[in-house]
């Protein structure tokens, strides 16, 4: 009988996962870009005064909030086909890294939408009103006074959610996507099921150094940028 | 394959992944009833700094938070039998580890991993209750237990409450992730329905209802907790 545990396999993973990183960044990136963009239009949407537009921006976010990632990606993966197949389109030939980018924007469009209303609210009326005040237009204050802040807030959730959207991201390999996790289970696979252990736990120490380096630079991100921060200590 | 949506097979499916709602909360009270006395005493552990379970638990947590939940499940499910082999082989008890039913992994992933959560939530909640308020209890004769159980955890609770209604539902959305264990929970369900005719727009349509009250239900029950609570609040927080 073999050995049940064999931590020479544990270092073999390494050089066959670590190629496969930029795979799981590249849809991490392209889901913050698309996620923000569409992020922002929610949170202008629940900011604003139409009564319907903040129903369906918070609507959005509770569905979205409800629903497990890999639900959401099979509904995106299948679904999507199917109502384009009523219009007469065939998409069979999509490359699967668009439904997945979809899917996971759609998710963290939800968390940013909150990120920043929570961020905007958090900065007080008064800052905007100065700077009108002093005669800068609306989207110089904006621009100059309102975003700078409300950008320092909105870090610390920010790194929250994109530490999220890459542990979500690696349920893309349920459909097929070869991603850290997706070559770990080919690795596996290859291996014919024997030391499936000592693959995943190369795996989840790549995932960890990933978070951990993350969460340092979204650390130091914010201490440089909150060094001219002014705040009211409470008495 | 062009038809629309078939109706007929979205009204059953929705049923068949109704049925799968026990085994996913299940698994989310278990989870629960383990994590939360022992994320509580590992946060008292880590506000206190007991020297090594401190250093422990913030290894531990910096773990789970840094690892995606589907290679703690993986990690689990493919270590748990190969220590259980060699015990039974050590003992020679005659029981095939693959008959164990998947809900046991499942309690031991999802207690393990919510464990780490809580302890984060617990940590940062009793922070905000002030030192003074252990010293006042103190000083009117409560016992230390006393102190914890009348002033210190209601306390807590109220300000840990949101926090954790957050953690119950991400654990409930976690449960999905149990199919990976061959696990008869909605997703599954739902999933070997759809099999059949590739109705899988119309399955996934239906365990996306079903989360969608599952969870609308549990954030509403955590609200009215959440009001009956509100006594224990420090007026001047």
């Amino acid at each position: 009988m073999e050995k049940y545990f064999d931590a020479k396999y544990i270092w073999e993973s390494f050089p066959l996962l670590i190629p496969y990183i930029k795979v799981t960044f590249l849809v991490a990136g392209l889901s913050v870009l698309f996620g923000t963009l569409l992020g922002f239009i929610l949170a202008v949407m629940k900011l604003g005064n139409s009564k319907i537009a903040q129903k369906i921006a918070n609507g959005y976010t509770t569905a979205l909030r409800c629903t497990p990632s890999i639900v959401l990606l099979f509904l995106v993966y299948y679904g999507i086909p199917k109502i384009a197949e009523n219009f007469g389109l065939n998409l069979s030939d999509v490359d699967k890294i668009v439904f997945i980018v979809i899917t996971f924007s759609l998710q963290f469009a939800a968390a940013m939408s909150e990120v920043i209303r929570s961020a905007y609210q958090s900065i007080d009326r008064g800052q905007f009103e100065a700077a009108v005040s002093v005669g800068l237009s609306n989207t110089q204050a904006y621009r100059r006074i309102i975003f700078p802040q409300a950008f320092v807030v909105s870090l610390p959730n920010f790194g929250n959610s994109l530490l999220e959207l890459i542990k979500e991201g690696s349920l893309a390999y349920t459909i097929g996507l070869i991603d850290v996790m997706g070559k770990a289970s080919l690795i596996i696979d290859g291996r014919f099921n024997a030391h499936a252990f000592e693959t995943y736990l190369a795996l989840s120490i790549i995932y960890w150094v990933i978070s951990i380096v993350i969460e340092q630079f979204f650390l130091k991100l914010e201490k440089g940028f909150s060094k001219g921060k002014q705040v009211i200590k409470p008495t | 394959m062009s038809e629309s949506l078939n109706y007929q097979f979205l009204v059953k499916t929705f049923f068949t992944a109704l049925s799968g709602v026990p085994t996913a909360l299940i698994i989310t009270i278990v989870a629960l009833l383990i994590a939360l006395p022992l994320g509580f005493l590992l946060a008292l552990t880590r506000i206190n700094r007991i020297s090594f379970l401190h250093r422990f638990a913030q290894v531990y947590v910096s773990f789970v938070r840094g690892t995606p939940v589907i290679v703690q499940i993986f990690i689990i499910y493919s270590s748990v039998p190969l220590v259980l082999t060699s015990i039974f082989k050590k003992f020679q008890i005659e029981t095939n580890v693959y008959d164990i039913n998947p809900i046991w992994y499942a309690f031991i992933v999802f207690s393990l991993n919510t464990t780490a959560i809580l302890i984060e939530v617990f940590r940062s909640a009793l922070s905000t209750v002030s030192k003074g308020q252990l010293e006042a209890a103190y000083s009117v004769g409560l016992t230390n237990v006393q102190a914890f159980r009348r002033i210190i955890i209601p306390q807590t609770l109220v300000v840990a409450l949101p926090n954790i209604c957050t953690a119950t539902v991400n654990l409930i959305k976690a449960t999905s992730l149990g199919y990976a264990m061959s696990l008869q929970e909605i997703t599954l369900r739902a999933k070997v329905a759809a099999n059949v005719g590739y109705n899988y727009v119309e399955a996934y349509i239906d365990i996306f209802l079903v989360y969608l009250i599952l969870c609308s239900l549990v954030e509403f029950l955590f609200k009215l907790y959440e009001k009956r609570l509100r006594k224990y609040k420090a007026a001047n927080a």
